[in-house]
């Protein structure tokens, strides 16, 4: 499988805008100023779950970061490229199957989502944030940045314009961001708003970073986030592979 | 190498191409020649399967271009109408990502001549966007010709490049023929159909409305046209040979020109309209 042409491109690309003032700020700023005003400002003060509000936030904040970072760095690019630049169709008329074309998009995704994450991390540690690390986290992690830059496939392929692109980030990514259990515990949600909250994927890598335990719990959450992954890396290969301009 | 069969791309709104068939030999330079919005890039779209056609068939070389792609994909390259290279990348950047797509052997060696070919190679390390757009669309050209396919399509491929360098694509257009790569190529100019295409197919709202050597179409029109101006409009009148032209020159007021028929004059004598539409 040709992926690593597709996956280099946009390295390079990354590269380029890395080095551009204010890029990395841009990277981490949204998640950034969540942690300043309600892991620093409210979290002194208020407790969850029995531990500071700060080290309930961070692992919340981690997630949302990668998602918006794996999510958004794919879906603008393919839109853009596919639409104005035109540079996608360089892909489409290679000799590289829409499996390749995916799995290079999506491990560009991946990439820039935990380097969100790795950045975020280091932050919060910084600010007096604590955060169980281990092999469970970084699965779920890595997951998450598949599942939404798999995502972003999806949507890139699929909108018509730039607008289209705001749509699917205000109805689907922004919705979850903040009823996920990223800035309060499931628990305080309605019960019959908890189900949904429940199926979306963001949830469990929510309570995977808060608790990565090997449980019957953390089977279930990554049960779920490889099942996310897998259809939206499915639903991406078959949309390239039926595209038609 | 290229064959299509009533090959038709139907649009909500527009029928893009009508019942298409042809055939191009290996080896050949093949035209087609139209106005915009004729159905040329559309064509070139369905051939190098980013294009699924509505009704009927294309083979590259007997690989069917819906059920075969990547077979296809392996054998054509493609120069776009549009300069879809990466301006974020350096000149060298652009083909190296190319060239991987490709999974080319020697490629340093390959882009330094590709790069050498388009006349870039003092700006290899410099990003696209800070190029003008006959660099980039040089840049393009040679991209195009990296991967040294069996089969090239080339949709428009010197539209705002200057006559030298207008000439050195054409050379190169020329040599990759005596090295029997064949090659599709779309323009609305007359005389790049003329002096590069062995055979030329005219398209006329998605429509094929001739196909023959560029020789045989304008013989078919007659061979010498007497242009003349009735009440402030240009009048162009077909005739077989300069003596025929002579006779009718005389009839006509002052301001007549004889010249010999180009493609040009094939298309309105079959559509009534102009190329340059």
């Amino acid at each position: 499988m040709r992926w690593y042409p597709v996956f280099l491109r946009e390295v390079l690309i990354f590269q380029k805008r890395l080095f551009r003032l204010g890029y990395v700020v841009s990277i981490i700023f949204t998640p950034l100023l969540y942690l300043l005003a309600f892991g620093l400002g409210l979290g002194r003060q208020v407790s969850v779950a029995g531990s500071s509000y700060l080290d309930f936030l961070l692992p919340g904040l981690i997630a949302v970061s990668s998602m918006i970072n794996a999510y958004t760095w794919i879906s603008t690019n393919l839109t853009v490229s596919r639409l104005h630049f035109r540079t996608l169709q360089i892909y489409l008329q290679a000799p590289v199957s829409p499996a390749a074309i995916v799995v290079g998009q999506v491990l560009a995704g991946v990439l820039w989502g935990l380097l969100a994450s790795v950045l975020l991390l280091g932050l919060g540690l910084l600010f007096g944030g604590a955060v169980r690390v281990n092999p469970v986290f970084f699965l779920a992690l890595v997951l998450n940045c598949v599942t939404f830059a798999a995502f972003g496939v999806v949507v890139g392929m699929k909108s018509r314009s730039h607008e289209d692109n705001a749509t699917f980030s205000n109805f689907f990514i922004l919705p979850m961001a903040f009823f996920c259990g990223t800035f309060f515990p499931l628990e305080t949600i309605p019960p019959a708003l908890r189900y949904v909250v429940l199926v979306l994927p963001l949830t469990h890598t929510n309570i995977l970073l808060r608790r990565p335990d090997f449980s019957l719990e953390t089977l279930i959450s990554l049960g779920v986030l490889v099942f996310y992954a897998l259809l939206f890396l499915w639903g991406g290969v078959r949309i390239i592979r039926n595209y038609s301009e | 190498m290229i064959e299509t069969y009533e090959l038709t791309k139907q649009y909500p709104k527009t029928l893009a191409v009508d019942c298409l068939s042809l055939t191009v030999a290996a080896g050949e330079i093949f035209g087609l020649l139209g106005p915009n919005g004729a159905g040329k890039t559309t064509t070139i779209r369905m051939l190098t399967t980013l294009t699924k056609p509505t009704s009927g068939f294309a083979r590259i070389s007997g690989f069917d271009v819906v059920q075969q792609p990547l077979k296809v994909k392996e054998l054509i390259s493609v120069c776009p109408q549009e300069i879809n290279v990466d301006r974020e990348l350096t000149a060298y950047e652009n083909l190296l990502v190319f060239g991987k797509l490709y999974d080319l052997k020697n490629l340093k060696d390959r882009i330094a001549a590709a790069l050498e070919f388009g006349d870039l190679a003092h700006r290899a390390q410099d990003r696209v966007q800070t190029f003008s757009g006959g660099m980039q669309r040089r840049l393009l050209i040679a991209r195009a010709f990296l991967s040294s396919p069996r089969v090239l399509f080339l949709d428009e491929p010197t539209v705002g490049l200057d006559p030298q360098v207008r000439r050195q694509v054409w050379d190169m257009i020329r040599r990759l023929k005596t090295e029997g790569v064949t090659v599709m190529l779309t323009t609305h100019y007359i005389e790049e159909a003329e002096a590069l295409c062995d055979r030329v197919g005219i398209l006329s709202h998605g429509r094929l409305i001739a196909l023959d050597t560029p020789g045989a179409l304008n013989e078919q029109v007659g061979g010498f046209v007497v242009e003349s101006l009735d009440r402030g409009r240009k009048k162009y009148l077909l005739v077989k040979n300069k003596e025929e032209a002579y006779a009718l020159a005389q009839s006509e007021p002052e301001g007549v020109i004889i010249r010999e028929t180009n493609l040009e004059d094939v298309f309105i004598k079959l559509t009534g309209e102009r190329l340059a539409s």
